[in-house]
């Protein structure tokens, strides 16, 4: 009877922390993950601009790598190539310099038709 | 002669035209739907792009859908797949005009004014008109404000199970810094 007892109360235990942690899960870490995708600033403002259906879905909350020179730099975000939009969650404004060459993991959120720039967020400086 | 003063014009409207767009690329858009005793529903964008031509108040602001950030990371997944389905939708534009807009009248005290116009969500475009204040500081033109949408409104099904979880009535607040172009 203990027995019986005791295992459902192991069960309820780890149904209860397996529950909580599906709940409370974390949000993904851009920063550790690998890039599916590893482009210059034109090539993907391209793909963007001739065809954004197709774009969309293929790049679409991808973690993606971008070169090209910063064009516009703010207090948590840069722009490259006057193409590319990246938002930081906290700028290290020592690490970057206007008009130097930089690598950028960060997410797609996607293309913005107004300036017609791709943006990205949480980003991270790689070089 | 007359080919320098068409020089002179040209370039007199090139810098008018450069003159009249004020920008921002990092706008703030929030939305609440909280329902009271429940768990908070509300997200953050701060990535809105957001411009207004001061000859003539007409403004747009386009936010990416997947930039909007919840708390709750299963929340803010939910949020883009089942229900605004971003995949599918991953923009939300407003495209208004300020109404009686004067770029001379602007100050720093603030002005109450109106901006009538259609937003565009999940697929479904609807005339809205929004209450705003603008100011004028040291060169910024700040517009901030806020409205209520009805989900239902924009042919977001919220499933029975979490019905009584989720306001249908959702509180958008904005605010814009826009710096001239």
């Amino acid at each position: 009877m203990l027995k019986k007892i005791i295992i459902i109360g192991v069960v309820v235990v780890v149904a209860i922390v397996i529950g909580y942690n599906y709940i409370y899960q974390d949000h993904r870490d851009i920063e550790t993950e690998t890039a599916e995708f590893i482009l210059s600033s034109n090539e993907i403002t391209n793909h963007f601009s001739s065809d954004p259906t197709t774009a969309e879905q293929k790049f679409l909350n991808k973690t993606i790598e971008v070169s090209g020179v910063v064009s516009d730099l703010g207090i948590n975000e840069i722009t490259i190539d006057d193409n590319i939009f990246c938002q930081f969650t906290e700028l290290n404004q020592d690490a970057i310099s206007p008009n130097s060459q930089v690598t950028v993991k960060g997410r797609v959120i996607g293309y913005d038709d107004l300036l017609e720039q791709v943006k990205l967020d949480q980003c991270t400086i790689l070089k | 002669m007359k080919k320098i003063a068409l020089f002179i014009f040209m370039l007199i409207s090139v810098s008018i035209n450069s003159q009249s767009k004020y920008l921002t690329k990092t706008g703030t858009v929030n939305f609440e739907a909280s329902v009271p005793s429940f768990e908070e529903v509300a997200a953050k964008n701060n990535s809105v792009t957001a411009i207004l031509n001061t000859e003539n108040g007409e403004f747009a602001a386009l936010a990416l859908v997947k930039a909007f950030r919840f708390k709750n990371a299963l929340m803010e997944e939910h949020f883009n797949e089942n229900y605004v389905e971003s995949d599918e939708f991953p923009k939300a534009i407003f495209k208004g005009t300020i109404s009686d807009f004067d770029f001379n009248k602007l100050g720093t005290t603030q002005n109450k004014s109106t901006i009538n116009g259609s937003l565009t969500f999940h697929g479904v475009t609807k005339k809205i008109e929004i209450p705003l204040t603008i100011t004028l500081i040291d060169g910024k033109i700040n517009m901030s404000g806020n409205f209520k949408v009805l989900v239902s409104d924009f042919d977001i099904e919220i499933p029975k199970i979490v019905q009584n979880k989720l306001s249908n009535e959702v509180l958008v607040d904005f605010s814009f810094e826009l710096s001239k172009k």
